[in-house]
């Protein structure tokens, strides 16, 4: 069969070329993400083999849904959406007042540590900048702190859940990268503490040099009977990531156990506090449906893609054309940074791995460095695609739970100081791998 | 604010709280696809449940299942491939809406249009692929009726039928992207 | 060049095995003086591991280099004739059977029903068994979690008392290092030592006993036919000698491991005596009748298998 057009005749460069404006120019017509894939998966399979071809994207397609590891996303979704429907973060919000202390700026610090506890217990985003969204935003707004530093502090600290182990950016990067994930999950902790850490200094920062930025101290003490009444909202918390964290570490479960074990867990909490019902349960199931739908049709159009421009040679084409940029590693390790923050702008970090991790991991190991330690500084760089501008999930989760008068310029400007954090913790890694403990 | 960007905001929040809502667009089909979708919701949550009964049975007593991966495997295959048609008919599908959201109204439906019916002549190629796909698993060289298995111990036919299920989704998206294209036409006129 | 052809491998890019199989694309080359030139891809690079058959049949890849017993979910007799559990203690063994005992014949015909030519058979070698805990014999499998590859294996360890689970490879050296599993199935000694997996799990048993693979090298059967005769020679002479330089390599790579590990004052390697191996055969072999039931294809192999058994005096 005989289609017209021959696009192999263009050679790997121009057709390099050309697969790249075409994804960018339909992603910006407003077409679904994981639909452009495929269909620009679809055009070069026809247009570079022709018919015969086609049924490698299906095969790719079948092969994605099969995937056991891929089984952590919907339980993980499933967690944050039983999660989003219970008080347990309200709770666990009210604890960590105890904590914060009595400094100045004590809620956003507050808002930090809850996003701590909530990200060891997930592995997504979305649920927690939701949640947070609705509990400690107009906390901080009705306190009179500055709207920038409070939208910032929720978007950020909401994100982390992807950086502090569980995370399913990093089990899709283990998978993709097909190194051990637990090791992934170990070397991330100190890193996405320290980011954590980061927001925290920043905070007190703007806290004690910005006149006005927040509200003075509250002077009156809480008294010893709300202290441990508010303690309580810790337990069930700290229960869940006992259980996640403790399964993978104690040799109970693997890690793609480990995310139902989660589900579990909340499951039981909300049973403990008397809130569990059907409807709850199906409410959170018929959500998780949806956005699982969403993440995996995005793989899904990563993975279909890939192939056909494996199929067409292009991986070796642009992994020889990264490692010819120079001879120092590390200039080409801040070059694959670059080329993240961009397709980070525009793309879903999904659809981001599956796309460019097969070609830089192997670059990264043949140039003897450590796939671990680059896994976490991928999903250090994936915190800054989560805000960064004009596709920026943190914000969008943001929005839709915002006062109306909150717009999403205001928020992506609220955004660029923890970017410019977010970059700061990439370059650290960078200069010391050794944070990773690797 | 135009109506149709608040439109996009309550996709957001759609996205976010999980109330069912269907594109208006979607039709009668959409409603449908909406209520079959419990059953696939109710999938992944029996696939949690599986897992961890595993993890009990193997860590408790020492006796793990040889069939609870592989169906927590198959639940959650059919649940991501029909969550791709639930997508569709929700309009939920994460799209760039840097350009799409400064265009005039009319442009945009013109725009809706054009990408549903192009999305609908993939998702048609798509289902010719995967046609190719099923009667490689469904029959054996000699005709005869064979489902592929796993090939593991307990070697159940999900490759098959995850095959005919990308086969069917493919051929309901061409259909949902259709009605969509015509209703978005529709609405262009009216 | 006259021929171009891309082959997909079930090995990563770097693994040993994958070395070798792009040393048989050099020599194809060398000996074709150009005429052919074969790039090997690395596993899933244009489709999964286990569905390179159907794009090899439906010629969007050449070719493949695998696993046979990938294809155990189409026809059973795939996965019998790729691992007879308990068969073979030495790639010599199987190879001998596919090139001269009738299996070349089988795979044939199995894969010919397919659109698919065989070209011949390599082997990464006898696969070195892991484990957590001391293992002298079949009675002490009992009990034992262990990660169970696909396919008929999982059964013979069932049937020895083992618990197999089943877990992707990339979390076996986590399962294995927290215990999450006792023991696993995964690569030859030498890989596995590479990999630190005789460290977190000190009690490897060399040489294994449960799993020589049949690793096949096969392609479109059109392709195949528009091959001149000499071309077509020199694509099977080639495979043999690919063969030699993989289990040679690897038993060097392993022996080299071992001398490793046995000075390793953590890590105690076990080798299972006569009896204990051939109370595992025997398991091996109830398993091969039941996969026999399963299929006519797989019952012609389990006859073909159990004559040249028969006939080498290897089946008391
Ligand atoms: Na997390
Ligand atoms: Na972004």
């Amino acid at each position: 069969m005989e289609l017209g057009f021959n696009l192999q005749a263009l050679g790997i460069e121009w057709g390099t070329a050309l697969m790249f404006g075409m994804l960018i120019a339909l992603l910006l017509t407003g077409m679904p993400l994981a639909f452009v894939t495929l269909l620009v998966a679809l055009i070069f399979a026809l247009g570079w083999f022709g018919p015969m071809s086609i049924p490698l994207i299906t095969s790719r397609v079948y092969s994605f849904v099969m995937n056991f590891v891929f089984v952590s996303v919907p339980m993980f979704v499933l967690m944050a959406a039983i999660l989003d429907r219970s008080g347990i973060a309200r709770d666990l919000f009210d604890a960590m007042k105890l904590f914060a202390g009595r400094v100045r700026g004590s809620v956003a610090i507050q808002t930090v540590f809850v996003s701590v506890i909530l990200a060891a217990m997930s592995g997504i985003i979305g649920g927690e900048i939701v949640l947070l969204g609705l509990l400690a935003l107009p906390q901080m707004l009705r306190l009179g702190y500055d709207r920038s530093l409070a939208i910032g502090v929720v978007c950020a600290g909401g994100s982390l859940g992807t950086m502090i182990p569980p995370s399913i950016v990093l089990i899709i990067y283990g998978l993709t990268a097909n190194v051990s994930i637990g090791d992934l999950f170990t070397a991330s902790f100190l890193p996405g503490f320290m980011l954590a850490m980061f927001y925290c200094a920043y905070i007190l920062a703007r806290a004690y040099l910005t006149p006005g930025a927040v509200p003075d101290i509250d002077p009156t003490p809480v008294p010893r009977e709300e202290k441990l009444r508010l303690l309580k909202g810790l337990a069930l918390p700290i229960l869940v990531v006992f259980m996640v964290l403790g399964s993978i570490y104690g040799g109970i479960a693997s890690v793609t156990e480990a995310s139902a074990i989660g589900v579990g867990g909340v499951l039981l909490s909300t049973v403990l506090r008397g809130e569990f019902s059907y409807k709850l349960l199906r409410d959170a199931a018929m959500q998780t449906l949806a956005t699982v739908g969403m993440i995996v049709w995005i793989g899904i159009g990563a993975t279909a893609i890939v192939g056909v421009y494996n199929l067409m040679g292009g991986v070796d084409f642009v992994s020889g054309m990264i490692t010819g940029i120079s001879d120092n590693p590390t200039v080409i390790v801040l070059v694959m940074m670059a080329i993240l923050f961009v397709l980070g702008a525009f793309l879903d970090w999904v659809g981001i791995a599956l796309l460019t991790m097969p070609i830089f991991v192997p670059i990264i190991t043949e140039l003897g460095m450590d796939p671990v330690w680059f896994g976490v500084l991928f999903c250090m760089n994936m915190q800054v695609s989560f805000l960064s501008p004009p596709f920026g999930p943190a914000a969008f989760y943001l929005k839709s739970v915002a006062p109306p008068d909150i717009s999403l310029g205001l928020i992506f400007r609220s955004l660029l100081p923890f970017i410019a954090l977010q970059i700061l913790a990439v370059g650290l890694l960078i200069a010391f791998p050794g944070i990773t403990g690797r | 604010m135009t109506k149709d960007q608040r439109e996009g905001e309550i996709d957001l929040v759609a996205i976010t709280e999980g109330a069912a809502r269907i594109a208006p667009e979607a039709g009668l089909m959409g409603r449908m696809v909406d209520r079959v979708a419990y059953i696939f919701a109710a999938g992944i949550v029996i696939a949690a449940a599986v897992l961890l009964m595993e993890v009990f049975l193997r860590y408790l007593l020492n006796r793990p299942t040889i069939w609870a991966h592989e169906t927590t495997v198959f639940l959650c295959g059919l649940a991501f491939t029909f969550g791709g048609l639930y997508c569709t008919s929700r309009n939920s599908h994460i799209r760039v809406v840097l350009i799409y959201d400064w265009l005039p109204n009319g442009v945009r439906r013109v725009f809706n249009v054009i990408i549903s019916i192009i999305s609908a002549i993939a998702s048609a190629f798509f289902a010719y692929a995967a046609w190719h796909m099923v009667t490689r698993a469904v029959w054996a060289p000699s005709g005869e009726i064979r489902l592929e298995t796993t090939g593991s111990a307990w070697s159940p036919p999900t490759p098959a039928l995850i095959k005919i299920f990308v086969f069917v989704i493919m051929i309901l998206l061409v259909v949902q992207f259709l009605i969509l294209a015509v209703n978005y036409a529709r609405r262009a006129k009216g | 060049q006259e021929h171009s052809f891309k082959f997909q491998s079930s090995d990563p890019a770097g693994n040993p095995n994958f070395e070798f199989q792009q040393g048989w694309a050099d020599l194809v080359a060398e000996k074709s003086e150009g005429a052919i030139e074969i790039e090997i891809l690395p596993v899933g690079s244009v489709v999964e591991y286990n569905e390179t058959l159907d794009a090899v049949a439906a010629g969007i890849l050449d070719g493949q280099i695998c696993d046979s017993s990938y294809w155990a979910g189409k026809d059973p007799a795939f996965g019998l004739i790729s691992n007879p559990v308990g068969a073979w203690s030495d790639p010599e063994q199987m190879i001998d059977f596919v090139e001269n005992g009738g299996g070349k014949e089988l795979m044939q015909e199995l894969l010919g029903s397919y659109g698919l030519q065989f070209i011949g058979v390599s082997t990464p070698g006898l696969e070195a068994f892991v484990s957590r805990v001391p293992l002298e014999g079949v009675d002490d499998l009992n009990g034992v979690k262990m990660r169970a590859p696909e396919g008929p294996v999982a059964n013979v360890f069932s049937a020895a008392g083992a618990s197999p689970v089943n877990l992707p490879s990339s979390e076996v050296y986590t399962s294995l290092d927290k215990g999450v599993v006792d023991a696993a199935d995964y690569s030859v000694f030498s890989v596995n030592h590479q990999q630190g997996l005789n460290e977190i799990a000190p009690h490897p048993v060399y040489p294994g006993f449960h799993s020589l693979p049949l690793v096949e090298v096969s392609m479109n059967k059109t392709k195949w036919d528009a091959l001149p005769d000499d071309m077509k020679t020199l694509l099977e002479e080639t495979v043999k000698e690919f063969q030699q330089t993989q289990i040679n390599g690897n038993r060097e790579a392993d022996e080299a491991a071992l001398a490793e590990a046995e000075v390793d004052p953590n890590i105690t390697v076990h080798n299972w005596s006569e009896e204990e191996r051939a109370k595992f055969r025997k398991l091996g072999v109830a398993e091969w009748e039941r996969i026999a039931s399963q299929s006519p294809m797989a019952q012609k192999v389990f006859d073909t298998l159990t004559a040249h058994l028969q006939e080498k005096g290897m089946l008391e």
